[in-house]
């Protein structure tokens, strides 16, 4: 008989290292491309030796948090819708010597916990936030997002998105993260590398993760289900930043660009500028 | 036996609070701007470095509430302060607090309102708002009132070990007047303080259980953090003993049972009033908080006048002390209860646990001012002719 190791196996090489193989296989839908995250996040993991004793995984609400929640070996602590950064926030300045990987979602991330996601960049907080970005409410059954393109039909646009999307890579530049970057799920080697420098960067890392979405997504914004329709989507209306250069206003309508928009190590964040003040403090009054 | 005091200073009932909070050993603080619970935070601000701890100013209610929620998972004691409208965003985090066991505190230095209300000035419209006011019910809330400012940092130090042996939010429900009346403070040496920390596992991960759903033991249970091997799962989804997510009825409600009993099976640490020439009284007056004061002076003078009058005040206010009320109704005849909201909130609760023993008067008022000893008396004396 086949164990769960086993399974998990076969699901991927290094699941029975990191994951909790009693929680395989995930919830993702077929054709999802939270799974391609996982699988880039678990050879970051590999390489960076991240384990239970170092890392905790933090989680909010949505397909990317679900899908993502209690499913790592060591600790997975799941806020409320939107509050992930904020909870992150508080075990971040009381455990600064742990990384903080937090899997949150475009409607976590930028529509209820928009405020939050402001302020964690503003303070330069030490963690990792991987945003997947479907452009949908998935989990809820495919309503409009903040980030959905305008003129979406969705159940909740009838007749059409009629607002326009976030632009949430420059939001985070502009907020002060210190690490910037987008790549859609299939991007493996760009993405786990993207991964592993917002981990060793020092201050807030976002990294925006374009997951193609067949169930809502697809179904609603695109008309088709078909994931590699959807995929095929993605590879169409993307544009690495390099190659963007090179491209007028016109062709770049309605594309998402892709790489490393800031890598700023030169901006200390909260956590070590707290802990240097407290240190300073009670030196002060010994 | 007098304790040993470490020092001695005229402060308001917010700096109790937080002197308090830092005599408990909290040592992560978030709070948002707002009055009249803003000084509690300004003295953590200063405080809280000199300790060893964090203070935090965040961006949002929501966010400080959270971020305790995430200090409390990595260890800290934690608090945070709020007051009004702010109170009301707070609940937005408490399910999450309730449903993982968290032990932290919140103070809400309650004001007149609805909504932004009167903001500088005293009500007592938060009683039922602390204890239902998270959506979803099942819940675990205790809350504790001061009425002065020795109270104040007495009982916060009461509040954290109440939240780490019942692994729970709790509430210090105070109020505007006690937060900013100025009264002598004298604070305990370190030694005479008695402190409960948080209890760690003996077993080893693997049979440890975060939500142990099939054991009685409800309270004092050990409660591992982040970055100890234990791989703790928190989550606001309804969960299974080892903290996954479940739809099952049957889990769902072996939880919420876990959470109530909490408190129904531990009322002997849950019930602590104080009565006031209760012997021999024929009418009682019912107050909390800083309405108390006046409380007990209106029966004192009643009692000069020669009326039987007692004086009863719930210090732990959630659970209610529905024993301790109904004694009180089977001795005496009326009841007055004076509040500072026109809703009727602890008389309503003290009728319900007074079953018709005795009579109950509410006397309300919508807050701004706490009544006079004189409007208290003179009810009284109309309710008992
Ligand atoms: S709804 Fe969309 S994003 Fe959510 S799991 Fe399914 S495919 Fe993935």
């Amino acid at each position: 008989m086949k164990t769960q190791e086993d399974m998990a196996g076969l699901i991927h090489p290094l699941a029975a290292k990191y994951l909790r193989t009693e929680r395989l296989p995930h919830k993702a839908c077929p054709g999802c491309g939270i799974g391609q995250v996982v699988h880039c996040t678990l050879n970051v993991c590999e390489d960076l030796n991240l384990n239970a004793d170092n890392t905790v995984w933090v989680q909010g609400v949505g397909c990317s948090s679900r899908i993502s929640y209690t499913l790592w070996k060591g600790d997975n602590i799941d806020a409320h819708h939107g509050r992930i950064l904020t909870v992150a926030t508080g075990m971040k300045m009381s455990r600064p010597d742990l990384n903080f990987i937090c899997f949150t979602g475009d409607g976590d991330c930028c529509s209820i916990g928009g405020n939050h996601f402001l302020h964690a960049c503003r303070r330069n907080l030490d963690v990792t936030t991987l945003m997947f970005n479907n452009s949908i409410y998935g989990m809820t059954g495919g309503q409009v997002a903040p980030t959905s393109p305008v003129g979406a039909k969705t159940p909740t646009t009838p007749y059409g998105n009629m607002e326009d999307p976030m632009d949430t890579v420059n939001v985070a530049i502009a907020a002060g993260a210190a690490y910037v970057a987008r790549w859609r799920s299939t991007d493996f080697k760009q993405l786990t590398n993207s991964i592993k420098k917002g981990i060793q960067t020092k201050g807030f890392s976002f990294i925006e993760i374009l997951v193609p979405c067949p169930t809502q997504y697809g179904r609603y914004v695109l008309g088709t289900s078909n994931p590699i329709e959807v995929v095929q989507w993605y590879k169409d209306h993307t544009v690495t930043l390099k190659k963007s250069e090179k491209m007028s206003p016109e062709e770049l309508k309605g594309k998402f660009l892709l790489g490393e928009f800031a890598h700023n190590e030169d901006r200390t964040g909260i956590v070590e500028r707290y802990w240097d003040a407290v240190k300073k403090i009670q030196d002060g009054r010994k | 036996m007098s304790k040993a005091i470490k020092r001695k200073d005229f402060v308001q009932g917010d700096e109790a609070i937080a002197e308090g909070a830092i005599a408990a050993g909290c040592r992560y603080f978030a709070g948002y701007p707002i009055t009249p619970a803003s000084e509690i935070a300004e003295c953590l601000s200063k405080r809280m470095p000199e300790v060893g701890g964090v203070a935090m100013q965040m961006e949002d209610e929501l966010a400080s509430i959270h971020s305790i929620g995430g200090a409390s998972v990595a260890g800290m004691k934690a608090m945070t302060v709020s007051s009004g409208p702010g109170i009301s965003l707070k609940l937005e985090g408490l399910g999450w607090g309730i449903k993982n066991e968290l032990p932290y505190v919140v103070v809400d230095v309650q004001r007149a309102g609805p909504s932004n209300g009167v903001a500088t000035r005293v009500a007592q419209g938060d009683l039922y708002t602390v204890k239902y006011g998270s959506a979803g019910g099942n819940n675990s809330i205790i809350a504790v009132s001061p009425m002065s400012v020795q109270e104040a940092f007495n009982l916060t130090i009461e509040c954290f070990n109440l939240a780490e042996i019942f692994r729970t939010p709790v509430f210090l429900l105070a109020d505007e007047t006690v937060g900013h009346t100025r009264e002598l403070l004298e604070i305990p040496e370190d030694s005479e303080i008695e402190l409960v920390e948080r209890k760690k596992p003996t077993v080893p991960p693997e049979e440890f259980l975060m939500y142990p759903m099939e054991t009685p033991e409800v309270i004092n249970y050990p409660y591992p953090n982040i970055g100890e091997g234990y791989g703790i799962c928190v989550s606001p989804y309804t969960h299974t003993s080892r903290g996954y997510a479940t739809e099952a009825e049957k889990d769902h409600d072996k939880m919420a049972q876990r959470f109530v009993k909490k408190l129904t099976e531990n009322l002997d640490l849950l019930t602590r009033c104080e009565e006031e020439m209760m012997e021999d009284a024929e009418y009682a007056v019912i107050a909390y908080g800083c309405e108390a004061r006046p409380a007990l002076e209106a029966v004192k003078q009643a009692r000069q006048a020669g009326i039987k009058a007692g004086f009863m005040r719930p210090i732990i206010v959630w659970p209610f002390p529905d024993e301790p009320v109904y004694k009180v109704a089977s001795k005496v005849k009326k009841i007055l209860v004076p509040e500072l909201n026109r809703d009727g909130q602890l008389s309503r609760e003290v009728a319900r646990a007074a079953k018709g023993q005795a009579e109950v008067y509410h006397l309300g008022s919508g807050g701004v001012e706490t009544h006079q000893p004189s409007q208290i008396l003179e009810e009284f004396k109309r309710i008992i002719k």
